[in-house]
């Protein structure tokens, strides 16, 4: 009797249910893009920091003062200490390899530098330019990896505001990059050729081919850059390097990351090691290389952070706001449905239903509604969700689970809020006068 | 005829006034809808202008964004080459709110009471520089008074030297030797670690290059199409100097600023799409249950355009009404959403206000709509009840 009436009041009024059931729908359909959204949108918009470039410095613990300015170290070969090459593909064996979007290690020198064009083959080893700063480091280098397989990485990942007109050095070639300043200043153009030395100038050294001009708005663009092999072997230094930048993706730092992790208890040290702060994976690192120093560069990470902390409170806030609206529609909704029924509880009610009866019935019809409109609503959010995402992020959001049972959460338990209170004052009705029409 | 148009329109207000209080559950529950999502309206709406705008102050993270440097700085053979501080008070002058902070660089050897000396790079700048450019970086203690025999040691350069804060370092360039009190320490991350700041007057006058810079930082707040213009600006003022965008920054806030406004807007306006569908649905839902109503009053003569005019002018009426409580406490949320976002309120737009009533009341009509098919009801069988 029970299924019997509910099945009635659904197939005697299909527009109404209809309508009810659209309110839900739609309601639900918020709440579902807008959580989607705030859900995906940490990671979505922490790959798109990864465009102000690396995120934390590795430098050798027991190294000389470096005498840098605006990027330049002017540290002669012989001083300060260096770091091992064959170490760099440990750096994707920490625990959160994955977040590890692209590293470079650079090896920076001065020296010498004798640009020539092919057509003008009459060199004047007077026309030496002396200090240059030569940077050595990897274009699109393939690390291989331990477990097999190799990782391409290089300036091209850490530093992608740098733009080279032509192409970047292949990683054994014998060519070089020339940053856009010194080009214009020694009429340098691609195809032409540079030869390269630390200090003796007396003999010529095979000269590197011009592949490419850098434009990078920086030092860079005053220097050249070769293939660190290259670097490596000017300075006499095989298989080392200066300073490693390091581009890893993160989670923005809260109170809890701020802690001093010596005086963390053991389970609050283990959270902090598995969740990807900038300052957890610097430890990693620093574990991983002996003998380095890892700093994290504070103005890309946290300025990374605060962004992206107030971008996602300010989705959060839409998301609730949206979920507030659609509950208050839907709950408006539901309570109208019940209002309008005041004859049928009544003849109910004289017909010997008891308010308990009464108030299930049509609980349950609610609750049907909610479970059929939730689902619709779940749907069509997801699909607006995909769509948001493509457009604008390119890669659409993961449906979870959680936004599902959420939102059919929020439906149940708005409708019943909703009819609650009509249902509230339904069981206090007095069947006589309803049914005589007063 | 006059007399009867007067009669006609007071009845037809005590109709409405009627419609309106007879049912107060009706009434609530219908103002509740409409008064919901015209303050989501209003406080999106809101939110969403000052959110743009205070994004472009946020990325004031990034530090300076703009450099001005000698032109002929590219080989060091003729020695470092310098600008003219005037540059500083041009700029100042000609870009309101940016920050401006020039720098000199030299080295010198740097020495406490009983260590030898250490060849490091030494920074003439004015005291506070990096409290107003430089929000992320670490500087403690964060209050300090200035004086001009005060210096601030980098990260590294404290721990290579070490010393802590309160001792005296010797700077010496060329014979010459100034003395300086460490009170605080900075730590960036990059090259500034490793660096000693001093007061830009003492370190002119120790290199002996009186009202000359290295550098000139600039952070000129906005939005990457502002900050372009200001760039060209500075280009045409400064012919004699390098101006350039620190691209790492410019190029990433662009790109960053682009997806978030983006996104804001998008998902702003799928929800006020949604929440107004939601709205109309359920105020159609309200709106079919008065068949009674209208068979009465087709029965007792009224005109189908009448009853319809009836109806429409009461969810105008309600959309108003809902409209106006609504946006009104929509903008006090965005204010107080504002607060929690940013920490600073968001400032009320009065534009803001029109349009969330104007679109309620829409959205209310466009709900009442259904009721234009109540027309063809046939009084006898709502009465019959058969409908």
């Amino acid at each position: 009797m029970f299924l019997r009436l509910v099945a009635d009041s659904f197939g005697r009024r299909p527009r109404h249910k209809l309508l009810t059931g659209a309110a839900l729908a739609l309601g639900m359909a918020v709440a579902t893009a807008a959580l989607s959204v705030a859900l995906d949108v940490g990671d979505r918009l922490a790959k798109e920091f990864r465009s102000l470039g690396a995120n934390l410095v590795v430098t050798p613990k027991a190294d000389s003062l470096p005498l840098e300015i605006g990027g330049v170290d002017y540290r002669p070969v012989n001083a300060g200490a260096y770091l091992p090459e064959a170490d760099l593909p440990k750096l994707k064996t920490i625990f959160w390899h994955n977040n590890i979007v692209g590293f470079s290690p650079i090896l920076e020198v001065q020296g010498e530098a004798l640009p020539f064009s092919n057509e003008d083959r009459r060199l004047q080893p007077s026309n030496w330019i002396h200090g240059v700063s030569i940077i050595g480091t990897w274009a699109d280098h393939a690390v291989p990896l331990p477990e097999g397989g190799a990782f391409r990485t290089g300036v091209a990942k850490t530093n992608p505001w740098w733009r080279v007109d032509g192409q970047w050095f292949s990683s054994d070639g014998k060519e070089c990059v020339v940053g856009v300043a010194f080009a214009e200043k020694n009429q340098v153009k691609v195809g032409d050729s540079i030869s390269l030395a630390i200090g003796d100038v007396t003999v010529l050294p095979a000269p590197l081919k011009v592949v490419g001009i850098l434009n990078s708005g920086g030092s860079e663009d005053a220097s050249i850059v070769v293939p660190l092999s290259y670097a490596q072997s000017l300075a006499d230094r095989p298989g080392q390097y200066r300073k490693l930048y390091v581009s890893a993706l993160t989670k923005p730092e809260d109170t809890f990351a701020r802690k001093d992790p010596k005086s963390m208890t053991p389970a609050e040290y283990d959270r902090w090691l598995c969740t990807p702060y900038i300052s957890s994976i610097a430890f990693q690192i620093q574990e991983e290389l002996p003998g380095t120093d890892v700093r994290v560069i504070r103005r890309v990470a946290e300025g990374e952070g605060q962004i992206l902390t107030r971008v996602q409170t300010l989705l959060w806030l839409v998301t609730c706001a949206a979920m507030l609206a659609a509950a208050l529609a839907v709950g408006a909704s539901s309570a109208a449905s019940v209002i309008e029924r005041q004859v049928e509880i009544g003849l109910m009610k004289a017909l010997g239903a008891g308010s308990g009866t009464v108030g299930f019935l049509l609980a349950a019809e609610q609750l049907l509604l909610a479970f059929v409109g939730g689902g619709v609503g779940y749907a069509l959010g997801i699909v607006l969700a995909r769509l948001l995402g493509e457009k604008i992020f390119g890669a659409a959001p993961e449906p979870t689970l959680l936004v599902f049972f959420v939102v059919i959460g929020l439906a149940a338990v708005v409708t019943l809020l909703g009819s609650a209170l009509p249902l509230r004052r339904a069981s206090r009705i007095d069947p006589a006068p309803i049914l005589r029409g007063e | 005829m006059t007399e009867l148009r007067r009669t006609n329109r007071a009845m037809f207000w005590r109709i409405l006034r009627r419609l309106l209080g007879a049912n107060r559950g009706r009434l609530f529950v219908m103002l509740l809808a409409l008064g919901a999502g015209a303050a989501v309206t209003a406080a999106l709406l809101n939110l969403q202008v000052d959110a743009k705008r205070r994004l472009t102050t946020e990325f004031s993270a990034f530090g300076p964004n703009v450099l001005i440097s000698p032109k002929a700085t590219l080989t060091g053979s003729d020695g470092p080459a310098t600008l003219s501080q005037d540059i500083e008070k041009g700029v100042l002058n000609m870009l309101l709110g940016a920050h401006v902070a020039p720098f000199l660089y030299f080295y010198a050897d740097v020495s406490t009471e009983n260590s030898e000396q250490v060849p490091a790079v030494v920074v003439g700048m004015h005291p506070f520089t990096f409290d107003l450019l430089e929000p992320t970086w670490k500087i403690e203690p964060k209050r300090a008074d200035a004086r001009p025999g005060d210096c601030m040691v980098g990260a590294t350069l404290l721990s290579h030297l070490k010393i802590t804060t309160g001792q005296a370092l010797h700077v010496s360039v060329a014979g010459k030797q100034v003395d300086c009190a460490v009170k605080r320490t900075v730590s960036s991350g990059g090259e500034e670690d490793n660096q000693l700041f001093v007061d830009l007057s003492a370190a002119q006058s120790l290199v002996s290059l009186p009202n000359r810079v290295s550098l000139i930082q600039i952070l000129i707040p906005g939005t990457p199409q502002e900050i372009q213009h200001s760039l060209a600006m500075l280009q045409q003022r400064f012919p004699d100097a390098e101006v350039r965008p620190i691209r790492q920054f410019t190029e990433g806030e662009a790109k960053i600023y682009n997806r978030i406004s983006g996104l804001l807007t998008a998902t702003v306006a799928i929800v006020l799409l949604l929440t107004a569908l939601c709205v109309m649905a359920a105020m159609s839902n309200v709106a079919i249950e008065r068949k009674m109503d209208v068979g009465l009053m087709k029965a007792i003569g009224g005109a189908t355009h009448r009853v319809v005019r009836l109806f429409l002018t009461e969810a105008a009426l309600l959309g108003l009404a809902g409209g106006l409580i609504g946006a009104a406490l929509g903008i006090l949320l965005s204010i107080g959403l504002g607060k929690a976002v940013f920490g600073v309120a968001a400032r009320p737009r009065l534009i803001v206000y029109p349009v969330a009533v104007g679109l309620t009341v829409l959205v209310a009509i466009l709900s009442a709509f259904p009721l234009r098919r109540l027309a063809s009801i046939r009084p006898a069988s709502v009465f019959r009840g058969e409908a």
